[in-house]
């Protein structure tokens, strides 16, 4: 039987190419929910497959590979199959009237016609959502408030009116919303879709920002939207016998991998990353749209016919970053994916060998009842380098070992790589090391007098501060108690500089002792700006305040710039707070207090005779602390008394 | 866990090469016919299910095998 005309002979190099773009294709598909498609055409296009067949392969693969992809996060629970359909049928008739458009502009103008309406769709589309998306996924990723998601205003308006007939519960909202907002939305996907191959870069930040999904929910359900739109479009050209399903199903091969590990890869990122990575593709795309304009414009006659080697190498530049554009974007998906999976591992192991790093017969089993992770307090990694300077940092250790039922493992961090240690001498490490041993020998001692469960080690780092942050991350360390500043010098040093960087890289709660604080439970202080940064400091305090029985006063500083809405925000925070702590059994009370937060925090601890100050962390570190700054930081500099800098989870 | 592990790698194993297996066969059969199976799809008009359903078989076979492909690597998803 002869091939018909439409469809060419395929050989090894051309099947291994399709699976390897289908590959990608369908991570990015299963990570965003769409986007994998746009290159597929071209590339088959590149083979020699006329438009029109390769289009219609590109359908035909895309309708199982976004079936098999919404299964597969349905069973994460992030699909809402019925705003799939909503928009997927409504999606329908906007592709039909899309393609209506754009036969009518071939007919008018031609293909250099059809060609440059499509750019200049790719270009307003992209340039203005693309860049809103990035921008967005930048802020959230910078502000306190990564992991979390608000609702857009325009969405909180669209769930606010009511039109009676019309209006239809969606799980991911979690509310009713008329369906006269969700048919436009469908409508212009499948325009776009029509037009430019991808439906799901109006589909998922339509969801997002105009309907209130989740980022999460939105891209899953794109593939809901993406698989009625491909049945629709194979139905279409199928009818006219233009699919091509060897190509289809050899595409399929390589998407459904990687539609499988995208997926998966969702279960592993913040919510910024799906935005990240779609803002990224999309302004890349747009990008290389952007290029060969100018070759259309030509064609038109609107500018001047361009230099053949200038045309060719245009439309080469812009295939290429076409093609970069789905290939950054697999790279950031497989990244994310890959230390996803690498921390849950870690953490998994650390969970199921019994104490950690800790040796198990040097552990009394704590006697903390607390379940949250946040205000947990069972194992401490404590700092310390023999010098005055952390004298306080193992008594306070010590005190709150004792109270908390925590056992402690404390460490003596010998600094220098090989070589310079080398450079010193035998004699001089040996006496290095003697007095470090020396001195957890006599911590060790004092942890037993007290009856706290304890174990030491000194260690050799080239950075001080990785190597405390690597101890505690394998003991999983829910504190990491160290001082303010050590002495400098030859090798059992412990700089501020340490004590500022270890804040920045922790993932734990740090405890910073200057030498002469004494943590008795007077009174603490919790500084709080209204993130949920503050929620996890004061719940941190909480439990702490709990144990000790100490009250506790909870600040919020105003600086003159912020405005009323701020204000109000923060009130509401700090009054959320103190009904917390009361509701917990603490005594609690509240304070606003207007001027720069870190002098006015120390202030109000001094007032009150604090002997621990509590702020919640950012995690920021390098060029972003030095831009931004840390106000746990600068507190710290200002005070005498301890500091709690807790981390979020 | 490790006998946990073990006992929920046996079956998960199984249905990989299962479906492995079958997805494989299909493509074979795509290979050995290519020429049939591309000339009866692409009649168009009332042929047009042709294709469609093709491809609802090859995405049932193909998709269980690399969902549980990636889970015998123990890339799965975090629960």
């Amino acid at each position: 039987m002869e091939i018909a005309s439409n469809f060419i002979d395929l050989n090894a190099l051309d099947v291994i190419y399709l699976l390897l773009v289908g590959f990608v294709g369908g991570l990015v598909s299963g990570f965003i929910g769409s986007g994998g498609a746009f290159v597929l055409t071209p590339a088959m296009m590149s083979m020699g497959v006329p438009g029109i067949v390769a289009v219609a392969s590109n359908m035909c693969h895309k309708f199982p590979k976004a079936l098999v992809g919404a299964i597969k996060r349905a069973k994460y629970g992030q699909v809402d199959v019925k705003l799939g359909l909503v928009m997927g049928v409504s999606a329908e008739a906007g592709v039909l009237y899309g393609a209506h458009i754009q036969e009518n502009i071939k007919r008018a103008f031609g293909d250099a016609g059809s060609n440059l309406y499509v750019s200049v769709a790719f270009v307003l589309v992209l340039g203005i959502v693309g860049s809103y998306v990035l921008r967005d996924a930048l802020r959230m990723r910078r502000s306190a408030h990564t992991g979390e998601e608000k609702v857009a205003r325009l969405a909180r308006w669209v769930q606010s009116v009511q039109i009676p007939g019309t209006m239809v519960y969606f799980k991911s909202l979690g509310t009713r919303v008329s369906v006269l907002f969700t048919i436009p939305l469908g409508f212009a996907t499948g325009m776009l879709a029509a037009t430019i191959a991808v439906g799901g870069f109006i589909g998922v930040p339509g969801m997002h920002y105009v309907l209130g999904a989740s980022s999460l929910m939105s891209s899953a359900t794109e593939l809901v939207v993406a698989f009625v739109m491909g049945l629709g479009g194979t139905l279409k050209f199928a009818w006219s016998g233009m699919v091509d399903i060897r190509l289809a199903m050899i595409i399929l091969a390589g998407s459904l991998f990687g539609i499988q590990l995208g997926a998966i890869g969702t279960t592993y990122v913040k919510p910024h990353m799906i935005k990240f990575v779609m803002g990224v593709i999309m302004v890349m795309v747009l990008l290389s749209r952007a290029i060969i304009i100018p070759v259309y414009l030509a064609d038109l006659g609107i500018i001047g016919k361009l230099n053949p080697y200038l045309e060719g190498g245009l439309k080469n530049v812009s295939f290429i970053v076409l093609i970069a554009a789905l290939a950054v974007g697999a790279a950031i998906i497989f990244s994310a994916l890959w230390r996803g999976i690498r921390l849950h591992r870690h953490e998994l192991e650390m969970a199921v060998v019994p104490g950690g790093a800790i040796q198990a017969n040097t552990v009394v089993l704590p006697a903390s009842p607390q379940l949250s992770p946040i205000g947990r307090y069972e194992r401490f990694l404590v700092a310390s380098d023999g010098s005055e300077y952390s004298a306080g940092t193992v008594r306070e250790a010590l005190r709150m070992a004792q109270k908390c039922g925590a056992r402690i493992r404390v460490i003596s961090v010998i600094a220098g790589d090989n070589t310079e240690l080398y450079t010193m001498g035998e004699q001089l490490i040996a006496q290095e090391l003697n007095s470090a041993r020396l001195n957890l020998d006599a911590i060790a001692r004092q942890a037993a007098a007290s009856g706290v469960a304890c174990e030491t080690e000194v260690v050799q780092a080239v950075h001080i501060h990785e190597e405390i942050v690597t101890q505690a991350d394998r003991m999983q360390a829910d504190l990491i108690i160290m001082g303010r500043r050590g002495r400098r010098g030859l090798t059992r040093v412990m700089l501020g500089d340490a004590t500022a960087r270890v804040i920045g890289n922790a993932h734990c709660s740090v405890l910073v002792v200057p030498r002469v604080a004494e943590i008795t439970g007077r009174h603490f202080v919790i500084a709080t700006d209204g993130s949920r940064f503050s929620d996890t400091a004061a719940a941190a305090a909480g439990s702490l305040a709990k144990l000790c029985g100490t009250p506790v006063t909870v600040v919020s500083v105003h600086s003159p710039s912020h405005s009323e809405q701020w204000r109000q925000e923060a009130r509401r925070a700090v009054n959320r707070i103190t009904s917390f702590l009361q509701q917990e059994g603490v005594s609690a009370e509240s304070q606003f207090v207007d001027g720069r937060s870190d002098e006015k925090i120390v202030e109000v601890a001094t007032a009150r005779n604090a002997d621990l100050i509590v702020i919640g962390s950012h995690g920021r570190t390098g060029l972003e602390r030095v831009l931004l700054g840390s106000v746990a930081e600068r507190v710290l500099n200002l005070t005498t008394c301890a500091v709690l800098v807790v981390r979020s989870p | 866990m490790v006998n946990n592990i073990t006992a929920h790698k046996g079956p998960q194993v199984t249905r990989m090469l299962a479906y492995g297996v079958l997805s494989l066969s299909f493509y074979f059969l795509l290979y050995l016919f290519e020429d049939e199976i591309l000339a009866f799809s692409s009649r168009g008009r009332w042929f047009f299910a042709a294709p469609v359903i093709i491809a609802f078989v090859f995405s049932f076979a193909h998709g269980n095998f690399t969902s549980y492909f990636w889970d015998t690597l123990r890339i799965e998803a975090k629960k």
